[in-house]
This record gives C-alpha cells, structure tokens and sequence, in this order.
C-alpha cells in the first residue's frame, strides 16, 4: 500500500513536462489512428442549423469572418460548414471580415467550397467585401450605410458593378448573419450594433473559451443557438452530413479530455495523501 | 438632503429639462428616453457620492486582498532584487480596461520609484506605449525619481495577440521577474502568460474584465481582481475621496439595479400570467 | 501646462459628452459623428502611431545587438522578419498581373507565401500551447479543497467529458453507479460508519439495476444524468447566471470610469 501511496505522491509532483509530452501523445494519436466515436448535436448546434435551414431559397446571408490562422482548426472548420449549408440551400452570400486576417481566412474557405465545391459565379451567387479597419464603427456602418463603407470589393471591383449588391445598401436588407468570431471584434459587437437594435436574425461559432461569454445573448433570444468550438463544429458537419476536420479531431479532443481528467484525479489522490500524512505528523 | 448644493442644480437641471420636454423637445429620440433617464440618474448618484467624500465623509472600503498584495509584489522584487512585469493587455486605448490597466500602471509606478526597483511594460498597441510612458513618467517626477525614469522601460513588441504573447514569455524566461502584473483585456493569451508566469515562480496578480479570461487568471495567478474590483482599483491604491466617493456611488447603483431586477421580474410576472400592468420587458429594452 | 493638463482635459470632456448624449439626439451630423467618425478618428490616430512602435521595436532590437546583451541573436531575426514583411507587403509582389491591395491574398505572392508558411503556423503553435497549459494548470489547481472546489471540479469534468462526443457514449445508468459510489464515499467520511455505507450503495446499486433492467438501459436517459445534456444545463444556466452578474458588475465599472473620465475626476491617465 505504502509503494503505490510513494508512487501517487511522487507522480503528484512530476515536472510538468511529462504531462506536457504525455497531452502531446495522446492528442497526436488519435489523429493518425482514429477512432470514429459517434457525434451528437447538441441543442445549441440544432439551433443553429435550423435557423439556416429554416430560410427561404435565395436569401441574402451576411457572412462576417473574424479569425486569425491561430484558432484555424475551431472557427475554420464550422465556416466551411456554414457556407456549404448556405450554398447547398441555395443563398445568396456576402462576406465580410472584421479582422485583418479574416480576410485571409475568408479567401480560403471561398476557393474550396465555392469556387472548387460548387463552381458558383462571383457576383452573382457570392461576393467578398473583405476587411475594413475600425472595429465596432464598421459594424455601425453596415448597419447604415454599407455602400458608404464599401465601395469596392476585395478585388477592387466596384460595389455597384456587382450584380449581386442591387439592393443592398444597409444591414437590414440581409435576412441572416452568421459570425465566425474568435474575440473583439465579433459576435459580441454584432449583436449590439447590428443584430439585437435592427431585429436581423443572427447566429455565431465561437471559440470554446468564448462560449460562456455569448451564451447570456442565446439564452436571451438574441442570437439563434452557437456553434461552440471545434465540438460544434463537429457537430454542424454532422448534421449537414459532410464529415470534415472537426469531425477528424474529436477524437483527439476526447482522449485528451480524459486524459486530463486523469490527471485531475490523480493530483487529487496526491493531495489527499499528502494531507493525511502532514496531519498524521 | 446634506448637499443643498447638489440637489439645487438638480433640481434646476430637471426643470429645464421638463421645459424641454414639454416644449415638444426637438432633435430628441424619445423612444430612447429610458436609457437617458437611466444615465442621468446613474451620472446623478456618482457626482453625488463624489462630492460627499469631497466633503470628508467616511466611507467603507472592503479590503481588496489582490490590491494589497500590489505592494508586497513589488517589495519583493526589491528584496530579490529583480524587476517587475507589467502587462496592460492586448488591446488598444479605446477599451477603458487598457485605460483602467495604465491608471493602475501609473500607481505601480510610483510604487516601484519609490522601491528603486527597476519596472519592465513590454506594450501591443503604440497608443498604449505613449499613454503608458507618460503615466510612469509622471508617476516617477511625482515619486522625486525622475532619473530613474528612462522611455524604454515601456516599451512596444507588436499589435499581433500571440507575438505579443511570445514576446512577454521570452522576456519572463529571460529575465526572471519576482512579480508579475496583468492588468486590462486580455484574450485566449492569459494562459499562456500566467503558466509562464507561474513557471519561473513569481508572485502574480491579476485584474481583468474579460469574463472569459477571469478562470485562468484565478488559476494560475497568486491573486485575481474580477471586473468591478479591476475598475476600483485606482480608488484603493490612491485612496482619493473623490474616487472612493465614486466606488461608494457604483455600489449603490448596483442596489438600485438589483431592486430594478425584483421588481421588473415581479411586473413581468403579473403581466405574463394576469395581463395587469404594463409590459416592463419593452420599457427596459435599449431601442 | 496648459496643454499637458487643461486642454486634454477638456477634449475628454467635450467629446465624451458628445459621444454619450450624441445617442440620444435626432440630427444626422451628431448621429454620422458618433457612429462613424469618431472611432474612425480613433483608428486613423491609432494607424499613425504604429510608425512610433515600429520604430521603438526595431531601436531596441538594434540596442540590444549592439551591446550584446543575451539572446540578442534572435533581435537579428526580428530585424529581418520586419524588413521581410515590410519587402514583400509594399515593394515586392512575387508575381506579375496582380493589383497591389490585391496582392495580400492572391496565392504564390510573397506576401500569401509569408502568411502561410511563417505566421500561420507560429500563431498556431502559440495558440496551440493552451492545450499543454490548461492540462498543467487544471493538474496543479483543481483540487477538493472545500465545497466551492469541489462543486468547481465536478462541473469542470462534466463540461470537459460531457462536450466531447466520448460524453455521448458514457451511459447516464453508469454516472448513476458513479454518483451512488460518490455518496457512499461521502456518508463514510461524515459517519465513519460501515453498515450505513454498505446499506446506502447496496441500496444504491440495486434501484438504479432494477430501473435499468426495467427501463432497457437507454444511453441518455434519465436524461439529467446524460453528461451532454448535463453539461448543456450547466452551459445554459449556472455558467449564464454568473456571467450576467459579472456583466453588469463590469458594465456599471466601465460606466463610473468614464463618468470620472468625462467629469475630468479620474486624471491618472495625464499622470495626476
């Protein structure tokens, strides 16, 4: 008894390089042998998907893109799922980007599924604005006036030579926003200046760690559901029935979430040892 | 009724505004008089409580534990002779918990004058740079140590979140901080600081209202400042009447607001169920 | 004086009033100043000022070059990495026929080449890191110290299982063995007494065995027991609860900072 209590209180105070190697292990393992658990969606994610699937064709979407390449693997995998959605309903899809890197982001998504995916014509089924500098005040000027803000596109192609753009001029022309956000400015500052004063439907994918900080605005009915993290995305890509990279990483997720409980409960049992022992003496 | 003062102007500021009011009032958003009225009685309650500490009177101040610990943060560094860290976040002045991080900075400062110990602010934004510069230099001038003030002591790395994130590790493995100091908005980098931080043993105090963050801040840092207590935290450390006036103010605001909630809930519940009354939820939405 | 103290003092003043009851007023030139430009204002100051961090960035790289001072091999790659990117974002495109602008994201320019093979995957590793730290912090700091840790640990773990679809496989039937084990633990530290623990778990085990085999063991039901429907509760209520209470708290403290800020009462940002 007393070796496996050493061996508890020694492992208890392991350098925490070890764990950082043993998380690198079993978070590479998975993804070179995968396992295959089962994916279930969650309320939050269905919601998401029926607010989408719920539009009538030809809908003008508002798709905002604010990432950077370092939260790639969670925001990354549901726009692909959103926009797949959207383009396989048939809607008609703007994109902005309130980060700089956004834009880089956008572009990516836009070659692989509509360009290469559904082959859709460029001002005709989708169009990119791109990146404009000023945070909440591009917010506030989509809200108002887009073509104040935008008077070309990402291609320097002229807003109002773009068919598409007929009929656009502020925020509550488009009959939905979805904003792939990874912090300020995002989903957040959407739903204060744009979705909640002009009543426009809106739903985000966020990042896990922003989930508790926009769930006050889903439970409030200001936003229709959340795809949270890589998770729901995962679970998007389920429910649209195209498997992607988030489908590939949760099994990753999933072990290292044990793994880390593990480690929970073994440096509690160290604790606990630790606390007897200083009592005892 | 101590402030005849205060409720004179009150008063006459009431009644030009009913003059205003009843004279149709012009160029006025009326659908937003709620929220007006909110703020006027919110600004009402602070000048209030402000001018009252003004006039020497005593107010209450809970021991913030994380703003005592500033102190002997930086006396420590002073014994193990190493700097102190200070982070004022990643984002730019336009956030008031930057602004909130540079006030705080400004009293550290004079902390660390007064320590003769030597003061490291690696900054994200050049706004911040300047504003960061000047409240230390100020800070230094106050403290009678202006030579020990030198512009590089803050000093920017860039405006990218995990760069900057790189950046202050490298300066924490390098140069062993006793203490180190977050204060303003952080983002998914906390962690990434504070288990550095951790990592090389100093002591670390945080204050942040960045909801999101405050977890990681709790567990990896020695003490955390959460939201309202990151924002009072200027009030404590220069124990200014005018500021505690302040803090005092904020706190019954907040008991107003805790009495709206009761009695919003109670109307909405009368109206939902019996239809009495009227529909408090479309009064207190911001139109 | 007057332009170090006074005058910044009355810009804030003006501008702050102006920005707070510009809300409330219904003329077109006050609305197009609040909402466009002043923040855009802002952004134009803010965009100039990056040439002054620029510039303190690469004199201390230089400084720390020139004195030698440790590690001041990597200020060299610093160096280079900013003369790279300024190269390949204003003076070379690295391919013909594309618009300057344009460039940024057009595939097989130097400056998409830059973004995708060096900042892409440093910010990822960075980012990345998190996975590592939350796995040492969460080691190191959740213990069951009291109950408020204890309820904090629990919680963690239903999140951490309950998200992940490993949660979704996890019975609701084997978390009710879990929980009766749990409470047999806990009544034999309270009363250190055998008999009650025994009676308790073999209680336990044997109602929820009879309901299971009555029910045929459905994965999610009871559904309060089915860790993702479990955690979607926590999510959606405790974790909403104290996040709306921790909003206002920092709504009212941002509210108090700026009315000191406009009232010109807080004045440490000009180092009073």
């Amino acid at each position: 008894m007393k070796t496996i209590t050493d061996l508890i209180l020694k492992m208890g105070k392991t350098d925490r390089r070890w764990i950082f190697l043993i998380i690198a292990l079993v978070t590479l393992l998975p993804l070179f042998f995968p396992i295959g658990l089962p994916i279930r969606a969650t309320e939050q994610t269905r919601v998401v998907y029926e607010a989408i699937e719920q539009l009538p064709p030809n809908s003008k979407v508002l798709l905002s893109v604010e990432y950077s390449p370092a939260t790639k693997p969670e925001n990354h995998p549901m726009t692909i799922s959103v926009m797949r959605h959207l383009f396989r309903n048939k809607h008609k899809v703007y994109i902005t980007c309130l980060w700089p890197d956004g834009q880089f982001m956008a572009q990516d998504v836009i070659n692989m599924v509509a360009v290469d995916e559904f082959n859709l014509t460029y001002g005709e089924d989708y169009v990119f604005l791109g990146f404009r500098p000023g945070n909440e005040a591009v917010i506030k000027g989509i809200v108002s006036n887009i073509r104040k803000l935008y008077t070309v596109d990402v291609y320097q192609t002229l807003v109002d030579e773009i068919p598409m753009m007929d009929g656009i001029n502020k925020f509550t022309d488009f009959d939905f926003l979805f904003s792939s956000s990874s912090g300020f400015p995002g989903t957040i500052e959407w739903v204060q200046y744009a979705a909640d004063p002009t009543g426009v439907p809106m739903s985000s994918g966020v990042t896990s760690i922003q989930v508790n900080e926009v769930m006050p605005y889903v439970q409030s009915g200001q936003m229709k559901g959340v795809l949270a993290g890589m998770p729901g995305a995962a679970e998007y890509e389920a429910l649209i029935g195209i498997k992607g990279d988030a489908t590939s990483g949760m099994d990753a997720q999933s072990i290292a979430h044990i793994v880390i409980v593990l480690f929970i409960f073994l440096g509690n049992a160290a604790f606990f040892i630790e606390r007897k022992r200083s009592k005892k003496y | 009724m101590k402030d005849k003062q205060f409720w004179l102007y009150s008063g006459g500021f009431l009644l030009l505004l009913l003059v205003y009011w009843l004279g149709g009032h012009p160029y006025f958003k009326a659908e937003r008089f709620v929220m007006f009225a909110a703020i006027l009685l919110m600004a009402g309650t602070l000048i209030y409580y402000i001018r009252a500490a003004n006039r020497h009177e005593e107010f209450y101040l809970r021991p913030i534990p994380g703003l005592k610990a500033v102190e002997e943060a930086v006396g420590r560094s002073t014994e193990m002779g190493k700097p102190v860290l200070y982070v004022p976040g990643i984002m730019d002045m336009d956030q008031v918990e930057t602004v909130a991080g540079v006030i705080v900075l400004g009293h550290v400062a004079k902390m660390t004058a007064r320590y003769e110990t030597s003061l490291n602010v690696p900054v994200s934004r050049s706004i911040v740079m300047k504003a960061a510069r000047e409240a230390c230099r100020e800070s230094y001038m106050v403290e009678g140590h202006p030579d020990m003030f030198h512009d590089d002591m803050v000093h920017y790395i860039t405006d990218d979140q995990f760069a900057y994130a790189a950046g202050v590790n490298g300066i924490m493995i390098r140069e062993k901080p006793a203490a180190v100091l977050y204060m303003g908005k952080f983002y998914a980098e906390s962690l990434i600081l504070a288990e550095t931080g951790n990592s090389i043993g100093a002591i670390q105090i945080a204050g942040t209202a960045s909801q999101a963050q405050i977890p990681f801040f709790v567990t990896a840092c020695d003490y955390t400042l959460i939201g309202e207590e990151f924002f009072a935290a200027s009030a404590y450390l220069s124990q200014k009447p005018e500021l505690i006036g302040g803090v005092k103010g904020q706190d019954m605001i907040k008991a107003g607001i805790i009495t709206i909630i009761f009695i919003a809930v109670f109307l909405r519940f009368i109206n939902d169920v019996w239809g009495i009354g009227p529909d408090i939820l479309q009064i207190l939405t911001v139109q | 004086m007057i332009w170090k103290r006074q005058i910044p003092i009355l810009i804030v003043t003006i501008v702050g009033l102006l920005t707070l009851f510009g809300w409330f007023i219904d003329e077109p030139t006050v609305e197009s100043f609040v909402n466009d430009d002043a923040t855009q204002w802002y952004d134009i100051l803010a965009s100039f000022a990056i040439f002054l961090g620029a510039l303190n960035l690469m004199k201390m790289q230089i400084n720390k070059i020139i004195k030698k001072k440790p590690g001041w091999i990597y200020s060299i790659i610093a160096i280079l990495g900013f003369i790279f990117a300024i190269t390949a974002g204003f003076f070379i495109k690295g391919v013909e026929g594309v618009e300057w602008g344009a460039h940024v994201t057009t595939d097989g320019t130097l400056f998409k080449w830059m973004f995708d093979f060096v900042f892409t995957p440093l910010s990822a590793t960075m980012f990345s890191l998190l996975a590592f730290f939350v796995a040492s912090a969460a080691y190191r700091s959740f213990r069951i110290r009291n109950f408020e840790a204890s309820l904090l640990l629990v919680s963690g773990i239903i999140i951490m299982i309950g998200r992940v679809p490993v949660g979704g496989i996890i019975s609701s039937w084997f978390v009710m063995y879990i929980l009766v084990l749990a409470l047999g633990i806990g009544l034999n530290i309270r009363f250190k007494n055998k008999m009650i623990t025994l009676a308790v778990v073999g209680g336990g085990i044997l109602a929820v065995t009879t309901a299971g085999m009555l029910s045929g063991w459905p994965l999610d039901q009871p559904s309060i027991f089915y860790l993702p429907v479990l955690q979607d509760w926590i999510y959606f209520y405790p974790n909403v609860a104290g996040t709306r209470a921790i909003m206002i708290g920092i709504g009212l403290g941002i509210f108090a900072t700026s009315i000191r800020y406009i009232l010109g009462i807080e004045k440490s940002y000009i180092g009073e």
